[in-house]
């Protein structure tokens, strides 16, 4: 089954969606096909949980369509082909690891083995702590657990790595693997590039609640044709971008980084201008920075600051 | 029979869960049991009728604890976990959460109405059957209107504030529903504010079904108490449907 040619999981087509005075979502088309990991980026406010929330059927789009496995997402049978691990989701306190697990079990037809559940989402050795007593990255892999209960088609990850460490980042990645290649369709939201990159064959980025640039991350990367200058400044934005052959310009916490397509010539103004410049290092364009600068490129204002994913 | 098994589920679930939980527990069974066996039954040695009247008042007593907690704080809590919301995204069968969560608190009144029972039973209250299966069955039956009552708490306060809010109710509705003394050793004005309260008006009925006070002015206290379901049903509707959207 090729995935360009068989018939979309999930399917957001010319929608639009208001959220009180902003219009969260201006006619987004996404598709989402089989054993294909999409990865949804954009800035804060861009439009990623509204797109979640109509693909989980928490909202209905005010114009155009949302669809899951060719129906409407409320449906209990498109539900029930369905795993979603929310962002910001608790759990109860009081029930153990297993309890919860055979809970979410029972919601489906065919639900999976639970020792399946428990090595997959690497939860061997908890499975009678209560939930309430878990570290914050063990209660995400519970959440996972509950995401993969019922061998899903389509598995929704929102922000699934918040608050856990290496280790476990790689095991959840690798358990996201296995069900991609067993066909499951995956939708990612994350603020972490380098799990963007790692996971997903589909990047879409998104802004103002449109889609801005949507391709394998490559193809995204090779949108930004250059170098990333990356260092420390006393520069205001303004004046970085006005430096010779930047084209654009980001800050995180005390470190700048500046796209150029011309890294000698930059730096030699860069040098001119600032004598305090430090923690210097120049490398080829990332990810990071290609969606950086596909959103400052679409943005009205230059001067809005681009905060990615 | 799938839909039937995630209601069972979901049910024993909420059931573990607030077995587990102290602060739910200790209002909802432990408190009526200890204080009919101490006042009731304790206190009134070789008088079977004020044990027997008290039987009546904590029926209604007992069922206010685990509909107000159950529906009240605990909703607001998975509300707030998102719990909820992702309980509607999983395949749970419409109204699935609700009717677990209603079940979980009809399972716990009736435990603590059943164990109320037998303490007047063997303290020496005597009813023929059919009193005594209307008496326990109103109290049951009367954890559905404060079951709506908490929703509304559920799904309109934070967790804190539910709590807080829910502990409130379950206060007022006992003393100002003359649950715990009569309204005629209370201040006139209590009785007056005891006319807007469900606990009131099923005290009254349970005091009725049970023999203790003559059949009177059933259609006022029936039609107060099918206001009061329809208000909060309402409310807790419109509630729900807000955070759906």
């Amino acid at each position: 089954m090729s995935p360009r040619t068989s018939e979309p999981v999930a399917m957001l087509r010319q929608t639009v969606k208001r959220r009180g005075a902003t219009l969260a979502l201006n006619g987004l088309d996404l598709d989402i096909r089989p054993g294909q990991c999409v990865a949804l980026l954009g800035p804060n406010g861009a439009g990623k949980s509204t797109s979640v929330a109509l693909l989980t059927g928490r909202l209905r789009p005010d114009a155009g369509t949302a669809s899951l496995f060719g129906g409407d997402p409320r449906d209990i049978a498109s539900r029930g082909r369905m795993g979603v691990m929310l962002q910001e989701a608790g759990l109860p306190r009081t029930l153990t690891v297993r309890e919860q697990v055979d809970l979410f079990r029972g919601y489906y037809r065919k639900p999976r083995p639970r020792d399946e559940i428990i090595r997959l989402a690497g939860l061997e050795g908890l499975e009678k702590r209560r939930c309430g007593a878990l570290s914050g990255g063990q209660q995400r892999r519970v959440q996972f657990a509950l995401a993969i209960a019922g061998r899903p088609d389509f598995l929704v990850l929102d922000e699934p790595t918040t608050g856990m460490d290496i280790d476990a980042r790689r095991a959840l990645w690798s358990a996201v693997r296995a069900e991609i290649a067993r066909g499951c369709a995956v939708l990612l939201t994350t603020h972490h590039l380098d799990e963007a990159e790692s996971l997903a064959d589909r990047i879409v980025v998104i802004d103002h609640g449109q889609v801005i640039a949507d391709g394998s991350p490559e193809a995204i990367k090779s949108r930004v044709s250059g170098v990333a200058i990356r260092c420390r400044t006393r520069l205001s934005d303004a004046k970085l971008s006005g430096l010779a052959r930047v084209t654009g310009v980001s800050r995180d916490g005390g470190k700048v980084t500046l796209l150029t397509t011309s890294a000698p010539a930059t730096l030699r103004d860069l040098l001119a201008r600032d004598e305090t410049v430090d923690d210097l290092t120049v490398a080829g364009a990332s990810l990071e920075d290609a969606v950086t600068r596909l959103v400052q490129a679409g943005a009205p204002a230059s001067t809005r600051q681009a905060e990615v994913a | 029979m799938h839909t039937l098994l995630v209601y069972v589920r979901e049910a024993r679930a909420q059931i573990i869960s607030t077995w587990r939980t102290p602060q739910f527990i200790i209002p909802s069974v432990v408190l009526p049991l200890l204080f009919y066996g101490v006042m009731g039954l304790g206190l009134s040695k070789g008088h079977e009728e004020i044990a027997h009247m008290m039987l009546a008042n904590y029926v209604i007593f007992a069922a206010i604890a685990p509909a107000m907690f159950g529906f009240g704080a605990a909703v607001a809590a998975e509300r707030e976990a998102k719990l909820i919301e992702l309980k509607q995204i999983a395949p749970l069968p419409a109204g699935g959460y609700l009717a677990g969560r209603l079940i979980a608190a009809l399972a716990l009144v009736g435990v603590s109405i059943a164990l109320l029972g037998v303490l007047a039973y063997f303290g020496g209250v005597k009813m023929v059957p059919w009193r005594w299966a209307a008496t326990l069955g109103l109290g049951l039956a009367s954890a559905i209107p404060f079951a709506l009552i908490g929703l509304n708490v559920g799904l309109r306060f934070g967790s804190q504030g539910a709590t807080a809010v829910a502990n409130v109710l379950f206060l007022g509705f006992c003393l100002f529903g003359g649950l715990w003394a009569p309204l005629s050793i209370m201040p006139a004005w209590v009785g007056k504010v005891a006319d807007f309260m469900p606990s009131y008006h099923l005290g009254q009925l349970s005091q009725m079904l049970s023999g203790m006070q003559p059949m009177a002015s059933v259609p006022h206290h029936l039609s107060v108490l099918g206001a009061i379901s329809l208000a909060a049903m309402i409310g807790a509707a419109t509630a729900w449907k807000r955070q759906a959207a």
